[in-house]
């Protein structure tokens, strides 16, 4: 033995024996450790030298029984490190590569539960980081499910308080909120947990879960902070909503979301609800908060459908199509249209100011149902005056009013509330750029309100943004039958847009001159060649050009050569140009502008190239259309523009 | 009351044959001994069945037989005997008969066939024959001759004879771990024993070896006896169990000065140390009797002695330092003044402390034991 060790002190005599032996003789080494642990047992130094030495021989059990010694008996730095190692392994416990931090883990299993649950309790006391001290928390109630009525609302306080005073800058989506209410919670609410709450602050966590998860959801692209991401927000939220309701002793068949929920069953049971309350005629505060929030969240999340069904995933390799709601047409001289399911039809026979909604494609059918179902709770939240001020309380404290936009043009729309809908897409402020989809609503909207100067202008600004990144096709749903008022949702490809740019521009024309007998030449040539693109959809107009052709007797349009090439339409004029048709006079070739020639006594020249001209704009028929009209609306826009003054 | 009419069960049983007899004799005794009542009369007629139709002692007209039973016999009375207590499962009457069988005055003749039937028992792992040879050693004492002259017979059947047969001994601490404790406490006196003739023996290699690994595996088996309450018939007093640690850590302070120096000692040195940790708290302390665990200061004091002898240096300073150099010396102080400290520090030390203390100190100078005196004079 060497003297230095002999001639140590006491403890240390007893403590380097052990460590000495470790080497040559285990058993020996812990006897002597048992030794020195009964001969000190208020030594820190031998203890955490005991420690030390089971953790290096791996002895979970044993190592559990010295750390709980430890933690009971001293308060030094050096064993908090430890203790912080051990926590650190806790909370990557599924990291099953690192032995060490498995090895932790093992002994903190091993350890009692008192003094597991003080263990947390403690570390989370001394832990200085506000983060990292609810974090501790949350781990001791997730394993102690006993100490959640004791500490559970304690640390929502601390929780609420921390982001109140943190410089999340009133973004609901945090580290603080996701704890309270991804983690919280959920927690409060466990089985066997008797955990009393006020409803004052249920009402309160209500609000804030649901804030939180409104911008997550619709805010999904700006997340990328991968500490506050979460899955299955909707679900969460109903969870919530199922949480606070069972509190609150509301109707449970409300606050159920799970067991093939679907959302007309809902719809259902709120109607169930609403009669059975009497909540719309009564004032019954209790109630009436209850159908608030629970509808206000089916609001949101059929709202939520919506806007995806709005911009449907592309299949692969596809360009992805979105869709807006515009006003389109109808035409009283065709047949009712019979795409329409019966029953839809029997109910807009009773209801004509229902206007009927059509979309392009059977798989986009959905799009109109989520505005539907949406709509049918935006006037449920609107159907009494009490309740719709209750409703706006808490839509100002949601700040619902930019998730709304979108949603509200459109219902303003679906109401015929043409300037609430103008309002909305032109603030006063006034956006510089607008987006395609307001330039097509605008216009809509101004065709609608008879601006057809306003109109056109934003025809022009959309025909402008349009790219041929998405072609799309032409549809033929634009007009229909009947007179019901129709609603489309338009996708925004260029043959959809330009389409319904040009058949906005026809009836602007039309509605312009309608009290005008007889119209003018240049009218008459833009009618023509506006009717081309979705030939022979609007084939109806072309017998009363050609009537007005007739009557006049002669048709001058000096753009003919660069916009006419549809055979049918050069056909017609080519018959009235004709001896048969009654020799009406074609000024179309502007060169000879300044000559005015007439068919009897003809120059035969003149008719030669008239002939000839025919003939070249017949061979152009399989020229582009999209392109043809993009250029004639831009580039003629300044008579277009005047005429519809 | 006929049917335990004396003569006419004797006569009965006069009429089978061994050891058809032995096996009827049983379930009357059986009977005799645990009825409502056992009155006088059918103890006493119970012991005349036991001598005469069990262990062949006397005839029928109660003398003594010359001709003890045949090996062969005994093995067939062995078979019947373990086939009747391992089919009875009541502790108390189980305990009744056996205790009847083996113990009194007759014990001494009895324990060849009572040896042989624990040894069966082991190996033939019955856990009702071990519990009721438990609860006799226990009755009789377990440092008793009886227990002692038991403890030997199976150390001679599994340790010396078969000394392979480590498949059945690891059974036993789980199938009956208060036989365990008390066999290990009977044999720990078996060994290092100071017998006035002829000197110290010391423990085969695989008793050790399984001894280490019963005490290692199971930190409860020392106290297993001493914590388990024996079923005992009506009136019997229950006896205190002596725990085996006084003396198996005399083994293993011993070993390093008798030139022991396997390592299981060491490790059957730690298990005892961890079996004494987990000794329920008691007050009065009743695991470690003091006087016991001095025991092995005789020896160690003659170990110095003799290596003062040895070197006959007078010096004092001389002195110490051989002392202090001898290894073996010092191993066998700190393994007893590791064993004094955890036994006090456990509070499982029972009788005068303070003089076990003042003993201590006439050990040779050594600095854990300097340490362990000091720490508990500072108690106190």
């Amino acid at each position: 033995m060497k003297t230095e060790i002999y001639n140590a002190a006491d403890e240390e005599y007893v403590v380097l024996r052990a460590k000495n032996a470790l080497q040559t003789d285990p058993y020996a080494a812990k006897a002597w450790m048992i030794t020195a642990k009964t001969l000190y047992p208020n030594n820190f130094t031998v203890h955490f030298e005991a420690y030390k030495m089971e953790k290096e021989a791996k002895n979970v059990k044993e190592a559990a029984k010295c750390f709980s010694y430890l933690l009971e008996n001293f308060q030094e730095e050096k064993f908090w490190k430890e203790v912080e190692t051990v926590i650190a392994a806790l909370r990557s416990e599924n990291d099953a590569n690192d032995v060490v931090n498995q090895f932790l883990c093992d002994m903190f299993r091993h350890i009692s539960t008192d003094v597991q649950h003080k263990l947390l309790l403690l570390t989370a006391d001394r832990c200085e980081d506000a983060i990292e001290h609810c974090k501790l928390l949350l781990l001791l109630l997730q394993r102690f499910p006993m100490t959640i009525p004791s500490h559970g609302p304690r640390l929502v306080d601390t929780l609420l308080s921390a982001e109140k005073h943190s410089h999340a800058n009133n973004q609901p989506v945090n580290i603080y909120r996701k704890l309270l209410i991804c983690d919280l919670v959920p927690l409060l609410a466990s089985e066997n947990v008797s955990c009393e709450l006020s409803s004052k602050l249920l009402f309160k966590l209500l609000h804030k879960g649901t804030e939180y998860y409104l911008c997550y959801i619709y805010n999904k692209t700006n997340i990328k902070d991968t500490e506050t991401k979460i899955d299955k927000p909707w679900q969460r939220l109903f969870d919530l909503l199922e949480i606070i309701g069972k509190h609150l002793g509301w109707e449970t068949y409300l606050t159920n979301f799970k067991n093939n929920w679907s959302k007309e069953n809902y719809w259902q049971k709120i109607l169930t609800f609403c009669q059975t309350h009497k909540i719309l005629s009564v004032d019954d505060h209790v109630h009436m908060k209850q159908l608030l929030y629970c509808s206000t969240i089916f609001f949101l999340y059929c709202l939520d459908d919506y806007k995806s069904s709005l911009s449907p995933d592309a299949s692969p390799g596809q360009v992805q199509t979105s869709f807006v709601l515009i006003e389109a047409f109808t035409d009283t001289s065709l047949s009712n249209p019979s795409l329409e399911p019966k029953s839809k039809r029997r109910r807009t026979d009773s209801e004509s100011s229902t206007p009927i909604i059509t979309v392009d494609k059977n798989e986009n059918k959905n799009i109109a149902n989520n505005f539907l179902m949406a709509s049918n709770c935006w006037d449920l939240l609107h159907s009494s005056e009490i309740f719709t001020r209750e409703y706006i309380k808490l839509h100002n404290h949601l700040k619902l009013d930019s998730i709304l936009e979108d949603y509200l043009i459109d219902y303003a729309l679906y109401k015929k509330c043409y300037d609430e809908a103008v309002a909305q897409l032109q603030p006063p402020s006034g956006i510089p750029d607008l987006t395609l989809s307001r330039h097509i609503r605008l216009a809509n909207l101004f065709y609608l309100k008879k601006s057809y100067g306003n109109c056109f202008e934003h025809i022009l600004a959309a025909v402008q943004l349009l790219n041929s990144g998405n072609l799309g096709s032409l549809s033929t749903q634009l007009v229909i039958g009947g007179n019901q008022r129709h609603l489309h949702y338009l996708p925004l490809t260029l043959n959809g847009v330009l389409q319904f740019c040009v058949k906005l521009l026809i009836r602007c024309i039309k509605e312009k001159f309608q009290h005008t007998l007889i119209y003018n030449d240049l009218v008459i040539g833009n009618l023509l060649v506006l009717i081309q693109l979705d030939w022979p959809l609007e084939e109806d107009f072309l017998p009363f050009l050609m009537n007005q052709i007739q009557q006049r007797g002669s048709f001058s349009y000096m753009l003919f050569q660069t916009y006419i090439i549809n055979i049918d339409i050069l056909e017609e004029l080519s018959y009235l140009w004709s001896e048969r048709g009654g020799g009406v006079t074609l000024d179309i070739l502007p060169h000879l502008g300044q000559r005015r020639i007439g068919t009897r006594g003809a120059d035969k020249g003149v008719k030669e190239e008239i002939k000839q001209t025919i003939k070249r704009q017949i061979s152009r028929n399989n020229d582009r259309l999209d392109q043809l009209l993009i250029k004639f609306i831009t580039q003629q826009r300044g008579h277009i523009q005047q005429f519809l003054m | 009351m006929s049917q335990f009419s004396g003569p006419e069960i004797k006569h009965t049983l006069r009429k089978l044959e061994f050891p058809v007899c032995s096996k009827e004799a049983l379930l009357k005794i059986g009977q005799l001994t645990c009825g409502r009542v056992p009155s006088i009369k059918h103890m006493d007629l119970a012991l005349d069945l036991m001598a005469e139709f069990i262990f062949h002692e006397v005839d029928r007209r109660g003398n003594k037989r010359t001709l003890p039973l045949t090996t062969m016999q005994e093995i067939q009375l062995v078979e019947v005997l373990y086939d009747y207590f391992n089919s009875v499962n009541n502790d108390t009457a189980r305990n009744s008969v056996f205790l009847s069988l083996f113990s009194g005055t007759t014990a001494i003749i009895r324990s060849g066939i009572l040896s042989k039937l624990v040894s069966m028992a082991i190996g033939i792992p019955s856990h009702f024959i071990l519990i009721s040879a438990s609860t006799l050693m226990q009755q009789l004492g377990n440092t008793s001759p009886n227990s002692y002259r038991l403890a030997n017979a199976l150390v001679k059947d599994y340790f010396v004879l078969m000394p392979n047969s480590s498949k059945q001994l690891h059974l036993v601490p789980r199938l009956a771990p208060q036989f365990a404790s008390n066999f290990l406490t009977a044999v720990a006196d078996i060994y290092f024993a100071d017998v006035k003739k002829g000197p110290l023996i010391f423990p085969p290699a695989t008793l050790l070896e399984t001894i280490t690994d019963w005490v290692s595996e199971n930190t409860q088996l020392c106290v297993a006896a001493q914590q388990t309450q024996s079923a005992l018939p009506p009136g019997a007093i229950a006896m205190e169990a002596t725990t085996p640690f006084a003396g198996l850590l005399k083994w293993c302070i011993l070993a390093p000065i008798y030139r022991q120096t396997s390592e299981i000692y060491g490790k059957l040195h730690l298990g005892l140390i961890e079996n004494m940790l987990e000794i329920p708290h008691s007050n009065p302390p009743r695991a470690i009797f003091a006087q016991h665990l001095i025991i092995s200061i005789g020896n160690i004091c003659r170990y110095a002695v003799d290596l003062q002898n040895r070197s006959r240096k007078s010096d004092p300073t001389e002195r110490q330092k051989m002392f202090l150099e001898d290894t073996a010396l010092h191993l066998c102080l700190d393994r007893f003044a590791q064993a004094i400290q955890i036994a006090l520090s456990v509070n499982c030390v029972y009788g005068n402390i303070g003089d076990m203390i003042n003993q201590l100190k006439q050990l040779p100078f050594n600095k854990l034991m300097a340490i362990v005196i000091n720490s508990y004079k500072n108690k106190t």
